[in-house]
């Protein structure tokens, strides 16, 4: 076979192992909005119509064709602001659940695999954090740190990482007492095969669905400080601070709107992804393709 | 989860006359799993406590942030006298594991510090606050429950059909909308264009608060026979509480949809179905009582949706509950308020997720406790 039908084959195949993704609709549609807005992030400053700090017209202009999403309190234009606006949100919201996942991942793979009071040390720190609201530490922390886009972050992180600790733990746990392992073990597999080739592919699925899940909900832990006043400032474009500022005009009610749209659309796009991609990789929940 | 089905008890298989201390204990456990499942539970309370307050003072010292600076202002602050009296005070002057030790004693009398954004007892702030989140957080849980499991079945029984997928679709937006931005939406509506609904607040300034009894007004308002105070209160309670439960409206349709298809799969539906019962007999009787109790398990997790939401939602309807109280705690690094309501929502969790475990053996006797 040449190395191009081995691609297309490859490409098949590929294609075939996730079903259910693709022909389910709803994550389509997830996938294609994500991707919108990850392409405006890239290219804000081409598209944006105008400059997203500086006056460019009158004061708060209801929406119109010069101005699609309207004018705000000093004059600028709130659609090249709303679309600057994905320059913070997107690639912070990777960034953090990056730093999350890989905390949480190592710490929870730790617990796992060595067990013992490693375990017990690592998951009872983890319970602390699920006993007290995420909002709750987040502000705590970006208190005591000072309030800022960069320490809202950090604080996102430090609550964040219990949720795929726990599940990086369960699943290590689970996979290493399987028959699959324990078979691998006996043909004389050493531990680091044993690890990357039996139990990575199990640990990988899962971990993926839960960060598509928990880009959503970190672009909203970080949207809602900002709205707080403790992670971005005005003037910066940022959804959630956006929505703070216009929460004082209700008057002029595109001012909150439209940012406060842009975080439900992207959060929404991300949660389609992760719902249908939980569908594919549960084996509780048996799906059938094609609607059947 | 702390509940699983029929696992190993923990009796062994020794002679009683050389029963060892351990066996005896496992032999009292096995004859009453459930006191000693809620004391174990209460045991991990403590500590949890124990750890909460820990890491509350480590976060807030993560920093050396000028606590005295920040409380006594400009002025004061920069005198040294009212400085080094302020931390002489609240024994700030001490190094931190001395702070530490002197709070869990103060702790351990029941008393939770002096708040220095109020200037009084966290205690007494805690208690003021308490029961209008209470109020608000209740009125959301029985809002969204039903509304989420009809749903949830609704689109179990639909499933992949249109219905589903539209129900998948709002289901899902309830849980990616902010729920800042959604109170503004609906305060946009409701109060400013319609003038449906008061703004904020508890009660209209024309209306005093009830006799003080549970502290919740719709009951209080009810016990004093108010009917007029009653209505007020739901009236303002209606729109923070539609806003607080829409995440949960969306978690409840997800969850009772997944849970409704695991039981329709099960042998005994589709005998039902055999021999001919209608669906409105199949799916109370058959289909809820099986998909019951996952649903349950939510709860807990649920419960605490709407405390972070509170947290925004109290913020804009100027609601007088934790929420805001600990938006003002954090805010000004006030140390014992923060403690005090890490600790409160510690208890609330806890104990919430105790009592539905408790409920979950009691609704489905295959359960049982190790």
């Amino acid at each position: 076979m040449s190395a191009a039908g081995r691609l297309v084959g490859l490409g098949v195949r590929g294609f075939r192992r996730t079903p259910v993704a693709w022909q389910n609709p709803l994550a389509v549609v997830g996938i294609a909005v994500a991707g919108a807005w990850l392409l405006v992030a890239l290219f804000a400053p081409v598209i944006a119509p105008h400059d997203p700090l500086a006056p460019t017209a009158a004061l708060y202009q209801a929406p119109s064709w010069a101005h699609p999403f309207g004018t705000d309190d000093v004059g600028r234009d709130v659609l090249s602001r709303v679309l600057w606006g994905a320059r913070v949100s997107i690639p912070l919201a990777l960034l953090l659940v990056g730093l999350a996942y890989t905390i949480g991942c190592t710490l929870g793979g730790l617990a796992g695999y060595l067990g013992g009071w490693v375990d017990e040390l690592i998951m009872r720190g983890a319970d602390l954090f699920f006993a007290v609201p995420q909002i709750l530490l987040a502000m705590a922390v970006v208190g005591a740190l000072g309030p800022g886009l960069f320490h809202a972050v950090l604080a996102v992180v430090v609550v964040s990482w219990p949720g795929p600790a726990r599940v990086v733990r369960g699943l290590v746990r689970t996979t290493m007492q399987s028959d699959f392992v324990a078979v691998a073990r006996l043909v004389g597999a050493p531990t680091s095969r044993a690890l990357t080739v039996e139990v990575l592919p199990n640990v990988a699925g899962p971990v993926t669905v839960l960060a598509a899940l928990d880009m959503g909900n970190a672009i909203l832990l970080l949207s809602a400080l900002s709205f707080l006043g403790l992670g971005a400032r005005p003037p910066d474009a940022e959804w959630g601070s956006m929505v703070s500022t216009g929460a004082q005009h209700f008057e002029s009610w595109w001012m909150g709107m439209f940012p406060g749209l842009a975080i439900v659309s992207v959060v929404l796009a991300f949660n389609l992804i992760g719902d249908s991609l939980r569908d594919t990789f549960d084996p509780t929940t048996t799906v059938t393709p094609l609607g059947k | 989860m702390s509940l699983t089905t029929h696992s190993g008890s923990s009796t062994s298989p020794r002679s009683a006359d050389s029963e060892s201390l351990g066996a005896a204990f496992a032999r009292r456990r096995s004859q009453h799993p459930l006191i000693f499942f809620v004391a174990r539970r209460l045991v991990a309370l403590v500590f949890l406590c124990l750890g909460v307050t820990f890491m509350a003072f480590v976060l807030t010292h993560l920093v050396p942030a000028d606590v005295a600076a920040a409380n006594l202002g400009v002025h004061q602050g920069s005198n040294p006298v009212a400085v080094r009296l302020y931390n002489e005070r609240y024994g700030l002057d001490k190094p931190l594991p001395v702070q530490y030790e002197v709070y869990l004693a103060h702790l351990l009398h029941g008393d939770l510090g002096v708040s220095e954004q109020s200037g009084r007892p966290v205690g007494d702030d805690l208690a003021a606050a308490i029961p209008a989140t209470a109020e608000l957080a209740i009125t959301s849980m029985i809002l969204a429950l039903p509304i989420g499991i009809t749903l949830g079945v609704v689109a179990a029984l639909r499933r992949n059909r249109l219905t589903d997928q539209v129900l998948r679709v709002l289901s899902l937006a309830g849980m990616s909308t902010p729920q800042f931005w959604l109170a503004l939406v609906a305060l946009y509506f409701f109060f400013y264009l319609l003038g449906w609904v008061p703004g904020s607040g508890r009660l209209d300034a024309a209306y005093p608060a009830p006799p003080h009894v549970t502290g919740l007004f719709t009951i209080d308002s009810l016990l004093a026979g108010q009917l007029d105070i009653f209505a007020n209160a739901v009236h303002h309670l209606v729109l923070p509480a539609a806003v607080l439960a829409a995440f949960n409206i969306g978690l409840f349709t997800r969850f009772t949809r997944s849970a409704v298809l695991e039981v329709l799969k099960n042998d005994y539906v589709r005998t039902a179905r055999a021999k001919g019962l209608p669906e409105w007999i199949i799916i109370p009787r058959h289909v809820l009582r099986a998909a019951g109790p996952p649903v349950l398990t939510i709860v807990g997790l649920a419960f605490g949706n709407v405390m972070t939401g509170t947290v925004l939602v109290e913020n804009i309807f100027s609601w007088p509950g934790i929420g805001q109280y600990s938006y003002a705690s954090a805010t000004t690094l006030d140390l014992p308020s923060i403690v005090g309501v890490m600790l409160f929502f510690a208890i609330v969790y806890i104990v919430l997720n105790l009592s539905v475990d408790i409920l979950h053996g009691v609704i489905d006797p295959r359960l049982q406790v190790t």
